[in-house]
């Protein structure tokens, strides 16, 4: 009876919600004259990064961010709504250039324009400060459960982060790492919570989720990059000897050393793997749901309001199919992350006698 | 492709992000979290071997407290038939001394009643002569010719002799 209640709410809010934005679309519509929907636009404008973040239902209006930029006259701070406009303030402005599409240029007296160093807290960075805040706030929450309570098991929310860490932890890490395994954890966790955080918020749609985090190269590359520097910096003796004069016939590495380059390229290809992997599933993940809700406008401007309509009941549908697939994801590529860290760092901690044995 | 590029600005803040993330949660929460849920899981262990112990030394105790309920039971019959025994023997040596004590009692008695009785006899004997004596004397004091004067003369005397008795 209960849950019956709970569905029909949801369905008049989301019926409403929907109206809502037809109505909102409509609106934006009359104000654009041409009505061809430009998909592609679309779909990079949402996975893409953003001065100010967009609320819903409107266009223009966006939360205000700071951009800090280092341009050739030194540093400048200003609010992006001076600039989201299109406006130019300070002799800055957004580009609407094909090289620079869409980031902050300096106007530059000649009337070309100069790509300063751009530090300014986007829609991604400000994404980025929300998932660490969150992972501190469960993190220490739970830290602070355990002493106050001791050795008492939390329950609610804190009991299934406890179970995520046993699963990361004690069931992957510890068997993976064996005496090592305190040492590399807390980067090990802490990376896992802090992609498990941003690939999650990345499928909330409004503020304070809806950044695509994940799904940004350069993030990922910073976490790759991390694994990469922790593996090699802690790689033995046995390790490198293992790269550069491999337990292979002589032939294979002298006098051309194949197998030493096979190994120094695996060195790489590794940590490339771990970026492109996550975020190749987390960019496709939200870029199926972005084609999908599309495609309700396509058929729109293409047909009529009422095969929009149809398209939409089939379109949600799907969307709520790709955004639970998108869940399961987000917990599977930070868990691969993390395991396949664990497991570049384990290869590098090599001890001569576990090669002698084989 | 702009998605393929990576933003300096983004590699830059997201470094400070997790850094600032690692260092705070390396520090304060991860060593303890892991300290205490390695704890916990040792301690269930240690927990489970316990009770598997105790399930084990129960079902010894029980056992041996079978064994030993068995070891008593055995013993209580046996010091129950030395009871028996012991009580039998008491009995019959109580009843030997008994008997024994009882003949002698009634030696003794045999005795002394032979005694008493030589002693009566004894006495009766030198009561009767003497009274004997002391008849024959009256009966010559008096010197009666007849009979039967002598005769109630004799009974007289016995009736006085009985009396005196």
């Amino acid at each position: 009876m209960k849950s019956k209640i709970i569905t029909a709410v949801v369905a008049l809010v989301i019926v409403v919600l929907m109206g809502m934005g037809y109505q909102s679309a409509a609106r934006h519509h009359g104000h654009e004259p041409e009505g061809e929907v430009d998909v592609k636009e679309l779909i990079f404008d949402h996975l893409g990064d953003a001065y100010g973040w967009e609320v819903p239902f409107n266009h223009s209006v966006r939360i205000p961010l700071p951009i800090i930029v280092w341009g050739q006259d030194g540093l400048h701070c200003f609010m992006s709504n001076r600039i989201t406009g299109g406006e130019t303030y300070d002799g800055f402005k957004i580009s609407t250039s094909e090289k620079y599409h869409g980031k902050v240029v300096q106007v530059l007296a000649d009337g070309s324009e100069y790509r300063p160093w751009d530090f300014s807290i986007t829609k991604n960075v400000a994404g980025i400060a929300i998932a660490a805040l969150l992972v501190i706030l469960m993190i220490i929450a739970l830290k602070r459960w355990y002493a106050r309570n001791g050795l008492k098991a939390p329950r609610g929310f804190k009991g299934a982060l406890e179970f995520i860490i046993g699963f990361v932890y004690t069931d992957t890490i510890r068997p993976i790492l064996g005496k090592h395994a305190p040492k590399y954890a807390p980067y090990l966790m802490t990376a896992f919570f802090f992609i498990l955080t941003m690939n999650l918020l990345g499928l909330i749609v409004i503020f304070p989720g809806g950044a695509n985090l994940t799904g940004n190269i350069a993030v990922t590359m910073v976490l790759a990059l991390l694994t990469f520097l922790i593996t090699n910096l802690s790689g033995t003796r046995e390790y490198w000897k293992e790269i550069f004069w491999p337990d292979v016939p002589l032939m294979l590495k002298f006098p051309a050393p194949i197998m030493p380059l096979v190994e120094l390229l695996g060195i790489f290809t590794k940590p490339m793997a771990l970026m492109i992997r996550l975020f190749a599933n987390m960019m496709s993940g939200h870029m199926v749901v972005i084609v999908l809700v599309s495609l309700i406008f396509v058929f729109t401007s293409q047909f009529s309001v009422g095969v929009g309509a149809g398209t939409s009941l089939i379109s949600v549908a799907f969307t709520l199919f790709m955004l639970l697939l998108d869940t399961l994801i987000s917990f599977i590529q930070a868990y691969v992350f993390t395991l396949l860290s664990a497991i570049f760092i384990s290869m590098a901690l090599v001890e001569p006698h576990a090669h002698e044995a084989k | 492709m702009e998605l393929f590029t990576p933003e300096f600005g983004l590699i830059f803040w997201m470094f400070v992000a997790f850094a600032c993330l690692y260092f705070i949660l390396a520090k304060w929460a991860w060593p303890f979290i892991i300290k205490s849920i390695e704890e916990r899981a040792e301690l269930i262990d240690k927990g489970v071997a316990y009770a598997q112990e105790a399930k084990s030394q129960l079902d010894n105790a029980k056992a041996e407290a079978d064994k030993i309920i068995a070891e008593a039971h055995s013993e209580q019959a046996d010091i129950l038939r030395e009871a028996a025994k012991m009580r039998n023997e008491l009995i019959e040596k109580a009843r030997g001394e008994a008997a024994d004590e009882a003949k002698k009692v009634s030696q003794a008695a045999q005795v002394s009643l032979e005694q008493s009785r030589k002693e009566a006899e004894k006495q009766l004997r030198s009561e009767v002569g003497e009274l004997a004596l002391q008849i024959a004397e009256k009966v010559i004091r008096r010197n009666i010719a007849s009979d039967d004067a002598q005769r109630a003369l004799v009974d007289q005397y016995l009736s006085e002799v009985e009396t005196k008795n």
